[in-house]
């Protein structure tokens, strides 16, 4: 687990922002604790309106040590690894498509250097013919040379597959005493595999997935058997123990195109007549993994797996102290106008806004009639005309939304700067005041509208005003990075309208994906802030306890503070929304960001 | 004169956590002992405001009060050494756009100029040698260069009006060691024989010298990165070692030879055959019936059924993987960057909405001592960083999903960064019209500006890479725009305005030259109706300078303007460059030269085939895939999860 390539590298993928456009079906990371990485990635098709059951699935496989050694076996476990690890996510290798990169050595007038790429190219094309699957796109890059240095022989597989959400399998252990198979992919002498079996197993485990027998599927990978079981076991702390009669060498062993599959233990013994198919082992309630009598914690294995990469890409940055908890304020605020008809929500878009389809989605969802509308400033004229037309509009609207993004690129040197110059433009100032204080209206704000909100004073003030040195705010991350990951948050005040249908202490587990999440405040001021109930939402653990833990504050907020309210509650900011979609399973892994 | 203000912004105290992690950074990998603190300065030239604009401007725009200072001078002490860093004149600088941007809406004019650097006053004793070392750290030449503590008179681009597009005089009549030293010094990408083929084109056919564009356009679109001449390579020979895992690869071979035969194929073998054969021999069979193919050239292209509440909607679903190996190799944030920008525009000028992003990467041992860095190469863990860095932040910030991130070590690596981005769009099928232009349609020419930074980038890219190509690679570096690809991903989702076009191509490597080059056999174009960053580009720049964010659409005449109307509404320029002909010819104007015209059929034949064998090496004769033994043998007793 401790060597380099398959480290975990979580701290590297977590900077990505992984949920934005709330097509995501499988997290980068599964299970309730977000450590099984999934290998390959899971996405809803972009429908503009309604909603759909149809995804894509795409995945990808290479191994660089084995493409020096021979570019040919390179090349074909490649595409094989990728069909495997499609299908381990639940796809059909029927409906797969390949596209494939290549990657070499300056080849100049070099015989042997040309004889890279021909190699790695008939090893796809016999990995094709066979499979009866087709790259139909390609890139080649042919100058990885410096000095006397070379690329390894390169040819990376992309497959792709359309596949309905419900079938879609996710990598981490789901339940103890289950059986874990092994459907194995076996070798001749020349190492070419056995592509009768893995069309079998393929075609096999598409149909249990069809039929809802399947809990958990990981191709394996570099680490074989031994690193894929100990990354199923990581998500949701389900132990592992090999059978005794597993032969223990073999566990270490590459076997490129073979899958383990987590099922119970009646259907595992039928499955296991079938040729190819052994028993690894089964999933155990304790948290560590037995082999050969040895057992080992989990804990110890994934410090093991987390440390090559720590200093490089850290995962966690330093915990905060203290007691994060806050009494409930559970009085509900005066209900703030009569009724009207549907409620149009007004949300502008500036440049580098990129959270307007989602959010528009989620207020259509609950009812609301949207009104979007881009700012206009290629030129001085555009933008008074844009900024004339955007307060007529926010006039004819009762919610103001400011949308997630990275307005102007987070520039200059900190986040909503744009958002906030431009509503501090007095026409604009005094239409959202008009809004929020004549005519009964509300504001929201998510992410990079938090950010503007704050930065504009409304919050946590009330009013457009001034920043002073004291003021609130939100900052930086302390690990110094983006933060894309799951969180659990907890309503701890209903004062505000926005928690109208929510009661104080629901926990929502709701998507995050930030750089400046940060928030920072003095202690008088969190506790005015507490004292009116203007603290919404904190970050809080798995127990449902506010926590500076970074793991699941991992901004590390001042409070464990997620979103705050304006004194007259009219105003809210907060991170990415909860999740509109019930997960599939019991695992995070499933959950479908509907994020916005 | 316009009067120039300077101010300094810091981050108080306990948020100047990018100064604390440069301090660590620089004590532990670059091992200077004698670096004790570290603050960080954002430096910030401003002209154009009035003085109430510039004081609100100062905590409102360039700093904000609860975590910011703002300094009028630079606070140093007497023992301080200063570092200034600052982008290459014409370096896209999103930080100074973001705060012109930000300064219009405050004024509501746009005549305020900000040029920004960053300053790093560095405490404790510092030899001679550790500021050398923490200035290569800090400093790479490709993007930026050590700024002046002097104050600026000015903050406008300093230009000179070009010369005209010389002609080559004599290239006619060029014997080969003439055309190797005119070669040697343009820099050219292209093969001796492309060069002499071009020659006798000029010679024979237009019987007139060639002018530089001309040169240089014909060099961009026969290089590897366009146009793959070393995939389109014929191989003549083909041979084997013996060995038990060569066999394998050789009845591969004769398969390959079988199909080729069955299918009836006269083309060359070559690597793109061998890349492609598979497709053919499985469509020939009517195994793939639900591939979309089309004239243009954009992605992937699958036909898909989709579920829309319920009811079944035909939809296309694209894909699309590149590199960017070259440019992260040499500046990992910009090139890592522009990796996705350019991955992304693929399948968006295909007209379908980019939703889902994958990144495959390669690299040495990031925790190799920063001290064993060979010589013309930057430190691996700098390019893992900053190329994680380049990646995510145009990912987020355009709003696109990664949904797996990957990066693979091995030593190899250190030769050259592989950095693959790889995309999925899709979009209902009828918004996706696909006509051959006519002429009278026209070109238009949609969204980022031009400029110089991206100069050589196909040709660049396709060269090998030596200790010098630090220093003189400095025109390949681009930054992306992330802001500007997004607003063409909204416009590209209105069904309304995709059924106006009829073609479109973006402007990856190759700019204009290609982009709309490609986009039919006869294009007259017009060079000054370019849209420039800055003054100054003479006619070839704006014919081979590629950029991140834009495209070339085709329209008919009659949806001109209800076209450019939809792309306002989006905040995006648009105009119009280029019309389409019946000559066959590619025709640039430049001022009121005639900088290119050279006929399609000239350009098709993508200069001579070359011819090349190739010997296949038998793999080492070992148990590849059972554990291998080196580091992880497992001790008696145990077994080796743990190291």
């Amino acid at each position: 687990m401790g060597t380099l390539n398959i480290a975990s590298e979580q701290g590297l993928a977590e900077r990505f922002d992984s949920t934005i456009g709330a097509r995501t079906v499988l997290m980068p990371f599964g299970g309730k604790y977000q450590k099984t990485p999934v290998e390959g990635m899971v996405a809803k098709i972009p429908v503009e309106h309604g909603n759909t059951t149809t995804a894509s699935i795409f995945t990808h496989g290479y191994d660089p040590d084995l493409a020096i050694w021979s570019p040919f076996h390179g090349a074909l476990y490649a595409v094989i690894q990728s069909i495997a690890k499609l299908v381990a996510l639940g796809g059909d290798r029927k409906k797969v498509y390949l596209t494939m990169q290549e990657f070499f050595q300056s080849l100049g007038t070099n015989e042997k250097a040309w004889g890279q790429p021909v190699s790695a190219l008939l090893g796809a094309f016999v990995a094709q013919q066979v499979m009866e699957v087709a790259a139909i796109g390609g890139k080649d890059s042919m100058s990885g040379t410096f000095e006397n240095l070379t690329v390894p022989p390169t040819l990376v597989s992309f497959a792709i597959a359309p596949e309905h959400t419900n079938h879609i399998i996710s990598p981490e252990f789901k339940a103890a005493d289950d059986a874990v198979l092994l459907f194995d992919l076996p070798r001749d002498a020349e190492e070419m595999p056995d592509f009768d079996t893995f069309k079998a197993h393929c075609d096999f485990l598409h149909q249990a997935v069809l039929d809802g027998k399947i809990k958990a599927m990981h191709a394996v990978g570099q680490g074989g058997i031994a690193a894929a079981v100990a990354q199923m076991a990581f998500g949701n702390g389900i132990g592992f123990a090999v059978d005794a009669s597993f032969a223990t060498q073999e566990l270490f062993n590459l076997r490129y195109g073979s899958i383990l599959v987590e099922t119970d233990a009646a259907t595992a013994a039928e499955w296991v007549k079938r040729a190819h198919v052994s028993l690894v082992g089964k999933t155990t309630a304790a948290a560590d993994v037995t082999v050969d009598g040895v057992t080992i914690s989990l804990k110890d294995l994934q410090d093991a797996w987390e440390k090559p990469l720590s200093h490089v890409f850290p995962i966690k940055s330093e915990s905060g102290t203290g007691d994060a908890e806050l009494p409930l304020f559970t009085t509900y605020g005066p209900r703030r106008s009569e009724a009207f008809g549907t409620p149009r929500v007004f949300i502008p878009v500036c440049p580098g806004t990129n959270c307007e389809y989602d959010s528009a989605a989620a207020f259509e969802r609950a009812g609301a009639t949207t009104d979007v509308m881009v700012l206009r400033n290629n030129t001085p004229q555009d933008l008074a005309e844009s900024i004339d037309e955007m307060a007529k509009r926010i006039a004819k609207a009762q919610i103001i939304m400011f949308p997630g993004g990275f307005s102007a690129g987070d520039e200059p040197e900190g986040s909503g700067k744009f958002i906030a110059t431009l509503f501090r433009n007095p026409v604009l100032s005094e239409a959202l005041e008009n809004l929020l204080y004549q005519r009964d209206g509300l504001a929201l704000g998510i992410c990079n509208g938090f950010q503007a909100l704050i930065k504009l004073g409304l919050l946590p003030y009330g009013h457009v005003q001034p920043l002073k040195a004291d003021s609130p705010t939100l900052t930086y991350n302390t690990i110094g990075r983006h933060l894309s990951r799951m969180v659990e948050t907890k309503v701890v005040s209903v004062m505000s309208p926005w928690f109208s249908s929510c009661k104080a202490g629901d926990v929502h587990t709701v998507a995050i994906s930030h750089g400046e999440g940060r928030f920072v405040a003095t202690p008088e001021q969190i506790r005015e802030l507490a004292a009116k109930g203007q603290i919404a939402t904190q970050y809080v653990d798995l127990s449902g306890k506010a926590t500076y833990d970074s793991e699941y504050n991992p901004n590390q907020s001042v409070l464990a503070v997620e979103g705050i309210t304006s004194p007259m509650a009219v105003s809210w900011a907060r991170w990415r929304t909860p999740n509109a979609s019930a997960p599939k399973t019991s695992s995070r892994t499933s959950l479908a960001t509907n994020s916005s | 004169m316009q009067s120039i203000r300077r101010l300094y912004v810091a981050k108080n105290g306990v948020f100047a956590d990018e100064a604390k992690r440069l301090l660590t950074d620089l004590q532990e990998n670059l091992l200077i002992k004698g670096l004790t603190d570290i603050h960080i300065y954002h430096r910030y030239d401003v002209s154009g405001l009035d003085d109430a604009a510039f004081e609100a401007a100062k905590n409102m725009i360039f700093s904000e009060p609860p975590v910011d200072a703002v300094y009028d001078e630079l606070p140093v002490g007497k023992d301080d050494t200063v570092l200034a860093v600052e982008y290459l004149p014409g370096q896209y600088d999103q930080r100074a756009d973001s705060a012109m941007q930000c300064l219009q809406m405050l004024t509501m004019k746009n005549d305020s100029l900000v040029r920004t650097a960053q300053v790093l006053v560095l405490s404790g004793s510092l030899s001679a040698d550790d500021v050398a070392a923490i200035k290569h750290y800090c400093i790479n030449p490709v993007e930026a260069r050590e700024a002046s503590l002097d104050p600026v008179s000015t903050l406008e681009m300093p230009w000179e009006k070009p010369a005209d597009v010389p002609v080559i005089d004599g290239f006619d009549a060029m014997d080969d060691a003439a055309l190797k030293e005119l070669s040697a010094h343009m820099g050219l990408a292209m093969s001796f024989d492309d060069l002499k083929f071009v020659q006798t084109y000029f010679r024979d056919e237009e019987k007139r010298n060639p002018t530089v564009t001309e040169i240089r356009v014909i060099d961009t679109y026969w290089s590897d990165h366009c146009r793959h001449t070393t995939f389109m390579t014929e191989l003549t020979d083909v041979s084997f070692e013996n060995g038990t895992f060569t066999a394998p690869i050789q009845r591969a071979y004769e398969s390959y030879k079988t199909t080729r035969e069955n299918l009836n194929r006269k083309k060359p073998q070559t690597l793109m055959d061998m890349a492609t054969i598979a497709v053919k021999e499985l469509k020939a069979a009517g195994k793939l019936d639900n591939l979309d193919e089309s004239e243009e050239i954009n992605a992937c292209t699958i036909i898909i059924p989709v579920d829309v509440d319920g009811v079944e909607e035909e939809w296309l679903l694209l894909f699309k993987n590149e590199t960017h190996n070259h440019p992260t190799e040499i500046e990992p944030f910009g090139g890592a960057a522009t990796c996705l920008g350019g991955c992304i525009r693929d399948p968006l000028s295909g007209r379908s909405y980019v939703y889902q992003a994958m990144r495959v990467t390669g690299a040495g041992d990031p925790r190799q001592s920063v001290k064993d860095t060979l010589v013309g190469k930057l430190p691996q863990r700098k390019l893992t960083t900053g190329a994680a860095k380049g990646y995510s932040s145009y990912g987020n910030q355009i709003g696109l999903a990664t949904g797996e991130v990957k990066e693979y070590y091995n030593p190899g690596f250190i030769a050259k960064r592989m950095e693959i981005g790889a995309v999925l769009g899709a979009a209902p099928r009828n918004n996706v019209v696909r006509e051959e232009p006519l002429p009278g349609d026209i070109i238009i020419l949609l969204g980022g500006k031009t400029g110089r930074d991206g100069c050589g980038g196909a040709t660049g890219s396709s060269k090998k890479h030596t200790v010098e190509s630090l220093e003189t690679c400095g025109a390949e570096v681009q930054k992306g725009n992330a802001l500007t690809e997004r607003k063409i991903q909204r416009l590209f989702r209105r069904h309304e305005v995709t059924v106006l076009i009829k073609r479109c191509n973006d402007f990856g490597a190759g700019g204009v030259s290609v982009a709309i080059g490609e986009l039919t056999d006869g294009l007259d174009i017009n060079l000054d109706k370019v849209p420039k960053k800055y003054e100054g580009l003479d006619g070839t720049e704006l014919a081979i300078s590629e950029s991140q964010e834009r495209m070339a659409v085709v329209v008919a005449p009659e949806h001109v303007d209800e076209f450019m109307k939809y792309a306002a509404e989006e905040n995006l320029e648009a105009t119009i460059v280029a019309v389409a002909t019946d000559t066959k010819r590619l025709v640039m104007h430049w001022r009121d030269q005639n900088v290119v015209n050279i006929t399609r059929a000239f350009l098709d034949t993508n200069g001579v085939t070359q011819h090349r064998k190739a010997v296949v090496v038998a793999p080492e004769d070992k148990d590849f895939f059972k554990l291998r033994k080196s580091k992880t043998s497992p001790r008696p007793g145990s077994i080796p999860w743990v190291p």
